[in-house]
């Protein structure tokens, strides 16, 4: 009986091409959507990899106008113990702009014994950064005073760029940089990936360097951990202290929680917009399907009886006509697949294999449920085609 | 063979009632070759229908191949037609887009057996009928006569007892016309398969052993 059915649909191709395309088409649409949706659904299901609760940013202007980087160190540890003062405040670190949930970016990037590893997320914070989001160290140690001294190039590098790196290996101790540079930082930490483009996205590859103290010239950012009875009446009253500290500076204060909201924002509302007008293409193309099979069955009405004649039951006409739709629907899926494996094999988007390749299982269940879907109704009502009436038509 | 009895049928639509079999008791022998004839419209193919297990009488009983089929379910009616009854249609009713060789096969895609058999069963009923030569042929490449000599190899090709014949020779010429008559008295003389033939032609209906005339739903002959 299949090879009935396939000689049948093989020898009518011309007249089910619309069926193969519409299908073609809707599976190429599905698999985009899928792909998103798996690739935003991995990396979301994955820890953040800090505590963003009750962590407030605030960005400063340097108003200083000199560039001793003495006096430059001396002012901005007086605004440090100042803030730190506050019982309110937890912990303190001073950071460049590209903290988490900042959608600012500082990259670099180089190749390491060959492997290409850009771009990397370039950060530069302060001993106590980690204590601040309460970031989990994987291995070796954090930032201490005793990286101050001397001319030491030490790193902390995140999980990801670890694994880049080195695989399973252990990173901490190893020196690593630019294979064509003489520049070189000694790993003496691994920490967990944080996302820090929020909860959909990747948290790509980190590289954590300390901050020396000429750069607090240009820094611009000082995050600290609050407890959780810091209202607003503190966040105002922190305000003012700033303000007397820091003067004919830009201060604003923001807190990581609402970063997060908005950046995930960010890519849930295109997101929304995606599915959306994939909903109505799918809409559509059901509806298309549905007319299709049901103008077929009434084409094919005196096929059907004198099939009904020959000793096809009805429930074998429902069957064979549900059967060719599935069939038709894998063409066009094997189709679709053979151009939906380009994306994984070109590495078209540098994005894992395992998404394409799990949107793509979700894709083809899709097609079929909506195929099946699609042809159940006018399957039954070729089932219920009166043989003689059918015959008699002709 | 058959044997029918009180058969009255009665199409409803929604503005009139069509009385189009009104009382007919019939036997017909196993190994008889019976016509049917009568004006258009007297109900002929309807009776043939009945017989065929294709529609369902309004009242009546039916007996083939000693088995009342009346209490029938859709599943048993389509096995009963599948081993036991052929037919033949007067517009051949071949699918246009499967070659000769599996328009043949078609009935015995509904019954158990491997490829192979079907494959062998179907030649060997197109050697019959005189078609071993355009077996890879689509039905539209076919003359009208060579349709219905396809149309008859699928009747045949399931070995039923009865064949049922609704005007086979009605869109052909004469000559081809007696070229599908003596295959089927043939059939009829060597398999001893009972045939029930509907014709509008008085020279086939003579080559039968017994002709049958209906006017208006009843038999007058
Ligand atoms: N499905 C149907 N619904 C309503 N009336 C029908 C239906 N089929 C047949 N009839 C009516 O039943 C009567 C008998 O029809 P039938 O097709 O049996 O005639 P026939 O003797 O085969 O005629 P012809 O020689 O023209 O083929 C006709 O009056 C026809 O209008
Ligand atoms: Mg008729």
């Amino acid at each position: 009986m299949f090879k009935h059915l396939f000689k049948l649909i093989w020898n009518k191709r011309k007249q089910n091409f619309l069926f193969l395309s519409e299908i073609l088409v809707s599976f190429m649409v599905i698999f985009a959507v899928f792909s998103l949706l798996v690739f935003y659904y991995l990396n979301y299901i994955k820890p953040n990899g800090i505590e963003y609760e009750k962590v407030w940013s605030i960005q400063y202007s340097n108003p200083l106008k000199t560039s001793n980087v003495d006096s430059l160190e001396t002012f901005y540890e007086n605004v440090r113990r100042t803030i730190k003062a506050l019982p309110q405040v937890q912990e303190l670190s001073f950071s460049v702009s590209n903290y988490p949930y900042s959608n600012s970016h500082s990259t670099t990037g180089f190749t390491y014994k060959g492997k290409e590893l850009s771009p990397i997320d370039n950060y530069m914070i302060e001993d106590d950064y980690h204590k601040v989001l309460g970031m989990r160290l994987l291995s070796g140690r954090w930032f201490n005073k005793e990286d101050k001294i001397g001319k030491k190039r030490n790193v902390v590098i995140n999980s990801t760029l670890k694994q880049a790196m080195f695989g399973d290996a252990e990173a901490v101790g190893a020196v690593v940089g630019a294979d064509n540079e003489k520049e070189t930082w000694k790993v003496i930490g691994v920490v967990a990936d944080v996302k820090a483009s929020g909860d959909f996205l990747p948290a790509g590859k980190g590289f954590y360097k300390r901050l020396d103290s000429g750069a607090f010239g240009w820094i611009g950012t000082i995050l600290i951990k609050v407890s959780p009875d810091a209202d607003a009446a503190f966040e105002s009253r922190l305000h003012k202290l700033l303000a007397r500290t820091i003067q004919n500076s830009n201060l604003e204060i923001q807190h990581l929680e609402d970063m997060r909201d908005s950046t995930n924002e960010d890519t849930i509302i295109p997101m929304i917009i995606c599915i959306t007008v994939a909903g109505f293409l799918i809409i559509n193309v059901a509806l298309g399907l549905f007319g299709v099979l049901w103008y077929n069955i009434s084409q094919r009405r005196g096929e059907i009886g004198l099939r009904r004649a020959l000793g096809a039951t009805g429930s074998s006409v429902s069957f064979q006509l549900v059967s060719e739709s599935l069939m038709l629907a894998t063409l066009s899926i094997i189709v679709g697949s053979f151009f939906a494996l380009q994306f994984p094999l070109l590495n078209v988007f540098n994005v894992p294999t395992a998404v394409y390749i799990i949107a793509l299982l979700l894709s083809i269940a899709f097609i079929y449920l909506l195929v099946i879907f699609c042809s159940l109704y006018p399957g039954k009502q070729a089932a219920a085609i009166h043989p003689a009436i059918a015959l008699h038509e002709e | 063979m058959i044997r029918l009895q009180n058969i009255e049928k009665v199409y409803r639509t929604d503005t009139v009632e069509t009385l189009a079999i009104n009382g007919i008791s019939l036997d017909i022998a196993k190994g008889e070759f019976l016509s049917i004839m009568g004006p258009s419209g007297c109900g002929k193919s309807t009776l043939l229908n009945i017989m065929g297990l294709l529609d369902e009488p309004s009242k009546g009983s039916i007996k083939i191949a000693d088995q009342d089929i009346t209490r029938f379910s859709d599943q048993q009616l389509a096995k009963f037609r599948n081993q036991k009854l052929g037919f033949i249609f007067q517009s051949y009713h071949l699918i246009n887009d499967l070659q000769v060789l599996d328009n043949v096969e078609l009935p015995l895609l509904y019954r158990a057996g491997s490829a192979k058999e079907r494959r062998e069963l179907a030649t060997e009923a197109l050697a019959k009928v005189g078609l071993s030569n355009r077996i890879k042929h689509f039905p539209t490449q076919l003359s009208g006569g060579q349709r219905q000599r396809v149309a008859i190899a699928r009747a045949i090709v399931g070995r039923p007892q009865i064949i049922l014949a609704d005007e086979p020779t009605g869109n052909l010429d004469s000559a081809m016309g007696n070229e599908i008559m003596d295959i089927l008295i043939n059939l009829n003389k060597n398999d001893g398969t009972t045939i029930v033939m509907v014709t509008h032609d008085e020279n086939m209906a003579h080559k039968t052993h017994r002709l049958v005339r209906l006017f208006d739903g009843s038999q007058v002959q």
